[in-house]
């Protein structure tokens, strides 16, 4: 719609764009829209509303809502909705990453403590077992001739 | 006077609320007779998918059903409430999808929810709604939240905010990038048919 036809228009059929037929109605908001007037942001929005308007059966939403809550009456989830959810999935994929990992400190804790005397008794001057195994061998000093 | 109206009805769905709470089927009825059409065109819209839309406006409701008791009058309007909620159910439906798509379960792609009008066969009026629809669909999801919850559900700064989670300076950047591509996009098309008529 050109500058020309909204103004002939607005004569004719008055300032309130809702009260013009329905076929202008779209032209003169888009043409309201891209004017830059004050009211541009306020036109595109009415514009926006009638292009995005949907047509449903408002009766049948009814009744399928209730049929949903009578359903859910009937037969409650066994898992909560919560878990479900994306945010309580990650919420329990966190919590399983943080149980594996004390547990992997304490299986890891449990396997150092040998290493650490094997390493002490290292530096007191011990020997280790030839075939690697966990044994330190005797003091060095024990046993040998005076 | 269209203030007074607004805040009638915000009094009415509150009460609404108060009654779903204490178990009024009668009440939800109504509620969804207020608002149903609403959040039916902003999910639609928002998604791009008309079944997954009105799933999602379905699920909307049972949860109002369920969680009424749970609405703080103190906190915001009973309308913010129920868009945030679409909201919350689109963003998680748009990632079921995108899942299912990732793993080759869903090929379908965006179902337009109405036939979109064809240039040659539509009036100048349909087209110019068909070509803002395009515009719309084309914006980032944020930008396209954002105005459709002006437009459609006709909220303020403040409760768009309250609804995306964004503060309101967020929101009217939003606001103003996605009304400037939206200008652009109908400009451009009516560039290209003043080049098609000359």
């Amino acid at each position: 719609m050109t500058r020309e036809e909204f103004e002939k228009n607005r004569r004719r059929f008055g300032d309130d764009i809702d009260a013009w037929p329905a076929p202008l109605r779209g032209p003169a908001l888009a043409f309201m829209a891209l004017d830059g007037d004050a009211g541009a942001d306020g036109a595109l929005d009415r514009l926006v509303r009638q292009a995005a308007l949907v047509e449903g059966d408002d009766r049948a939403l009814a009744r399928e809502v209730m049929a949903r809550i009578e359903r859910g009456a009937a037969r409650p989830s066994l898992l909560p909705r919560f878990l479900v959810a994306p945010a309580g999935l990650a919420a329990c994929t966190a919590a399983v990453l943080v149980a594996a990992t004390v547990a992997g400190y304490q299986v890891a804790r449990l396997q150092d403590q040998p290493q650490d005397s094997e390493l002490l008794a290292l530096a007191a001057g011990a020997r280790l077992a030839d075939d690697g195994g966990s044994a330190i061998a005797a003091d060095p000093g024990e046993g040998d001739p005076l | 006077m269209s203030c007074a109206v607004r805040n009638d009805a915000s009094n009415g769905d509150e009460e609404l609320l108060a009654r779903i709470a204490a178990g009024g089927q009668a009440a939800l009825s109504e509620l969804m007779a207020r608002h149903g059409r609403g959040l039916r065109t902003f999910a639609t819209r928002y998604l791009g998918h008309a079944a997954d839309a009105e799933d999602v406006v379905q699920e909307v409701f049972v949860t109002v059903w369920k969680q009424a008791a749970r609405f703080d009058p103190g906190r915001g309007r009973a309308s913010t409430w129920l868009y945030r909620i679409t909201a919350n159910r689109c963003i998680d439906q748009r990632r079921r999808r995108a899942l299912r798509t990732f793993f080759g379960l869903d090929d379908i792609g965006e179902e337009p929810a109405a036939p979109e009008a064809n240039a040659e066969t539509a009036t100048a009026a349909r087209q110019e709604l068909a070509i803002v629809r395009d515009g719309l669909s084309r914006l980032p999801e944020r930008q396209r939240m954002a105005l459709l919850l002006r437009a459609v559900g006709e909220l303020d700064i403040t409760a768009i905010a309250q609804v995306m989670g964004a503060s309101t300076g967020s929101v009217e950047q939003l606001l103003v990038r996605g009304r400037r591509a939206l200008r652009d996009h109908l400009a451009d098309a009516a560039r290209g048919r003043e080049r098609k008529s000359s």
